[in-house]
Formats: structure tokens, C-alpha cells, sequence
């Protein structure tokens, strides 16, 4: 069992849709970042719910400890098992918060650090990238708790490198689109798919200022274009996109905006590894987090 | 014609947020307002890594729309950059705000660009003052060839962009008669 931007819905909508309070992650041998930052909102959800959630963590060590690298069991305080934190392993960005503007000049510093420590990356693809990952950071400040009455957004980033590209996830569990939408007026009784396409799609936002939205529909056809994977998810709707074609999908209702990328290595002028260097193909298939 | 320059640098090397644009918005403004009706105040970005395209709209976007409002007479205002990758996110901003602005990139054959969303006939018509630094209606259109009338709603939209500068040079009867300035001169 894999959880990946594409499997991880099986477990929202158990959750979600099933009404279920066991989840057995038992058997998981592999986890992306997106399926990672999903679980540690629902975990999270679940204890500002007061919804009980039991959980059974994966037993595979190589799965746990990089959980444990990622910092997944720092984040979510749930019980970690018993293995401990590693200065270097195979994480290439642990989970980082997104609590305030402020924060994201600091994790976009962090980002680039932990990529450019492992690939030489093109000035030019880094640019490219640093500016899609400041646009995505500060949309969380900026429109996660745009209500005021979500006492914690929850704000996360983490990031991970495959063989055939590198993962970059960011999540809340805020208002989401459709309740964004709602504050611009006139766009109050949206479904969350038509939500999600009017801001990924048309480049809405809930500023009426012509300056502002646009920058999701941009990141979504700079992907796209890429021959990348990028998957908008927010309230009951997915926007998934990938090589092989993508649509807009109802999905389990869940709070927030949760945005996963799969940008293919040569985006940033960085090969493949070469043979017996550890590494897994992101795009799921058999594979381990080492 | 006074000028005046600001590093966009100085609000930091790696530019990303919208509250960061606004604090930069409030220092471009007032370095606009001190200028005189005719100034021109010049944005770099050498020295940023990389500008956003939520900065770029709140720092220069807001206030290109600013002085296209009239509300800064007939100031100017140009972007230099080394290169052309640090003007993409702010090319778009502009563009979705049915805005333009003349661009040097330091790495471009040729270096001047616009940045924004203007319409080809546009362009030409910009580039053709450019080359020339000043010229009348009558002389732009015959250099084009188009009549007066189609090259005079060109450089009044040009005008009213900010992308050059008119300057009145007599009245005869008729219509009052008009030069028109390259800004990049």
C-alpha cells in the first residue's frame, strides 16, 4: 500500500465519507509529501474535532524513520515510534509551518538551502521555482483564515526528491476556496469544484483588485506545460493534473487547501540519479521512502 | 527632466509577499511625489534575486495604475534588470491590470522591453518613437504608414500609459499642435 497524491483519497474519504475512526497505515511502504501533509492535517482535524482517530503507524523502518526525518510525529505530537531523529537521512525538506507572512521569506530560504545542498540547480529554474513556492506560501497567511474564525489554519510545506522529480507539498486546513469566494460577494453559493476552478481555472480570487488571483491558474499551466503533476485540492474537490491528462474531481469533503507539485528533474537541469544511488520514482509504482 | 532612482534591493534580496510590496509601494510613491511634474523615477532590480509576482504587483503594479490615474501628473517611471527571467512575474502582473512599462534588461538584444500587456500596433508605434526620441503625429504616421488619425489614437493611449511624453508645442487652428518624447532619451 502507497500513499501518494493519488491514493491518498481511499484514506479521506474512509475518514471522511465512511465516517471511519480506525485508519491502519500499517502495511504502507511508500508515503509522497502530499499524501504526508494530508494525513498530519486530518490528524490534527481529528483532535480539534474531538473526533477520535486511531491510528496504526507503518511498520516498515524505512517508512517510519522517514516520517520521523520529515518530522511528521514532531508536527502532528502524535505517539512516534521508537526510533531516533537522524541529523542526515533521505528527507530532503522536513515539514516546515507557515504561521504568518513572516514565515515565508524564512521557509523559502529553507527550501532553496535543502535543494541546492543536493543538486546544482540552473539560476534560472531556481528563480522560477523560489517564485512559485513564495506565491504558494503566502497564499496560506493570506487567504487560509481570511474568516477569521479558524483558530488554527495550520500552515505546512515539505518537500522530497524521486528519480523522476521532485515533490513539493503545501497545506492547510483553513476556509478554502469556496469560503474565499464567498467574502468577494456575488460567488456565495458555489459548489467547492466551481470554486476551485474559478481561482485555479479563471484566476479569481476574493480581491475584486485586478491585481490579484491569477497566480494558482499560472503555476497550474507552468506545470502543466512542464510535463510536471500538480493536484489542487480543496473542501470536496480535487483539480488533479498529470502526464497522462487530469480532471476536476468530487472528492471527500476535507478543511483547507492542499496543493501538491511533481516537477520533473530537468525543469531544474538536474539528471536522473545515477544506478544504485537510493531513490523512487515519485509517480508511485514500487518503491520505498529509502 | 529630473530623475531619481530607487534598488529595489534595498527592500531585500529575495522579494515575495504582498505586505512586502505595499511597505516598497509607500517609499516608490513618495520618491514619485517628490519629483517634479515631468520626473522620471527609474525601479532596478539588480541586486534581487528573485521578485514575485504578488510583490511586483503591490510594489510597481499598484503604482504604475497610480500614475496612469493622473494622480502624479506627468511622471514616468522605467524598470532596468540584468536579466529577463527577474521581470517574467511582474510582466504578467502588469499585463493583468491592462498595464505596461518600459523595461531595460541588461542581458536582451535589444535591451529595451515592454512588460505588460500592450497591443502590437502599440509597440511599434513605441518603437518607432524610441529610435527617433521625439516626433509629431503626422511625422510618426508617415513613417508607419497609417493615417494621421489612427497613429494619433496610438500615441494618445501611449501617452495616457505613461510610455512617453507629449509636449505641447503651439496652437494652430484647429487642434493644438503636439511633440511627442521618447522617454528612454
Amino acid at each position: 500500500m502507497e500513499l501518494t497524491i493519488e491514493s491518498i483519497e481511499e484514506v479521506l474519504s474512509h475518514l471522511y465519507v465512511d465516517g471511519g475512526r480506525d485508519l491502519d497505515l500499517r502495511s504502507v511502504t511508500f508515503i509522497d509529501p502530499y499524501a504526508l501533509l494530508v494525513l498530519d492535517l486530518a490528524v490534527r482535524d481529528a483532535r480539534a474535532t474531538g473526533r477520535p482517530l486511531r491510528v496504526e503507524w507503518p511498520t516498515l523502518p524505512a517508512v517510519r524513520r522517514w516520517m520521523i526525518d520529515m518530522r511528521f510525529f514532531a508536527d502532528t505530537k502524535a505517539v512516534s515510534p521508537d526510533l531516533p531523529l537522524r541529523e542526515t537521512g533521505n528527507a530532503l525538506q522536513p515539514i516546515m509551518s507557515i504561521e504568518s507572512e513572516r514565515h515565508v521569506s524564512h521557509l523559502v530560504a529553507a527550501f532553496e538551502r535543502r535543494l541546492s545542498e543536493r543538486f546544482p540547480i540552473d539560476d534560472a529554474p531556481r528563480r522560477r521555482f523560489l517564485r512559485i513556492l513564495l506565491e504558494l506560501c503566502q497564499n496560506i497567511p493570506q487567504h487560509s483564515n481570511a474568516t477569521g474564525d479558524v483558530p488554527d489554519p495550520h500552515g505546512i510545506a515539505a518537500m522530497q526528491d524521486y528519480d523522476d522529480g521532485v515533490l513539493l507539498a503545501i497545506a492547510d486546513k483553513g476556509i478554502g476556496f469556496r469560503r474565499s469566494l464567498a467574502l468577494r460577494g456575488g460567488m456565495d453559493d458555489l459548489r467547492d469544484t466551481a470554486a476551485i476552478s474559478s481561482v485555479v481555472l479563471d484566476g479569481i480570487s476574493r480581491f475584486r483588485d485586478p491585481g490579484h488571483g491569477r497566480e494558482l491558474q499560472r503555476i497550474f499551466r507552468l506545470v502543466r506545460a512542464w510535463d510536471g503533476t500538480i493536484a489542487i485540492r480543496s473542501g470536496g474537490a480535487l483539480l488533479y493534473h498529470g502526464p497522462l491528462g487530469g480532471d476536476l474531481y468530487d472528492v471527500a469533503p476535507f478543511p483547507g487547501v492542499q496543493i501538491a507539485l511533481r516537477i520533473p528533474r530537468r525543469v531544474f537541469g538536474i539528471g536522473e540519479p545515477p544506478d544504485g544511488e537510493p531513490g523512487v520514482a515519485a509517480g508511485g509504482g514500487s518503491g520505498f521512502n529509502e | 527632466m529630473k530623475s531619481t532612482s530607487i534598488d529595489i534591493a534595498r527592500f531585500g534580496r529575495r522579494l515575495g509577499t504582498r505586505s512586502e510590496g505595499a511597505s516598497a509601494r509607500r517609499e516608490i510613491v513618495a520618491a514619485l511625489e517628490r519629483l517634479p511634474d515631468d520626473g522620471q523615477l527609474t525601479l532596478s532590480l539588480h541586486g534581487v534575486d528573485v521578485v514575485s509576482g504578488s510583490f511586483a504587483d503591490e510594489a510597481i503594479g499598484k503604482t504604475c495604475q497610480l500614475l496612469t490615474s493622473g494622480a502624479y501628473g506627468n511622471r514616468t517611471l522605467i524598470v532596468t534588470s540584468p536579466s529577463a527571467d527577474l521581470t517574467e512575474d511582474l510582466s504578467d502582473k502588469l499585463a493583468q491590470r491592462k498595464l505596461a512599462v518600459l523595461c531595460h534588461v541588461e542581458d536582451a538584444a535589444p535591451p529595451w522591453r515592454v512588460l505588460g500587456q500592450l497591443a502590437d500596433p502599440l509597440v511599434e508605434t513605441l518603437h518607432l518613437l524610441m529610435e527617433r526620441k521625439s516626433a509629431t503625429t503626422k511625422e510618426l504616421a508617415e513613417s508607419l504608414g497609417i493615417a494621421a488619425n489612427a497613429c494619433h489614437n496610438r500615441v494618445r493611449h501611449l501617452v495616457a500609459l505613461h510610455l512617453i511624453r507629449e509636449e505641447r508645442v503651439g496652437i494652430s487652428a484647429p487642434n493644438t499642435q503636439y511633440r511627442f518624447h521618447s522617454i528612454t532619451a
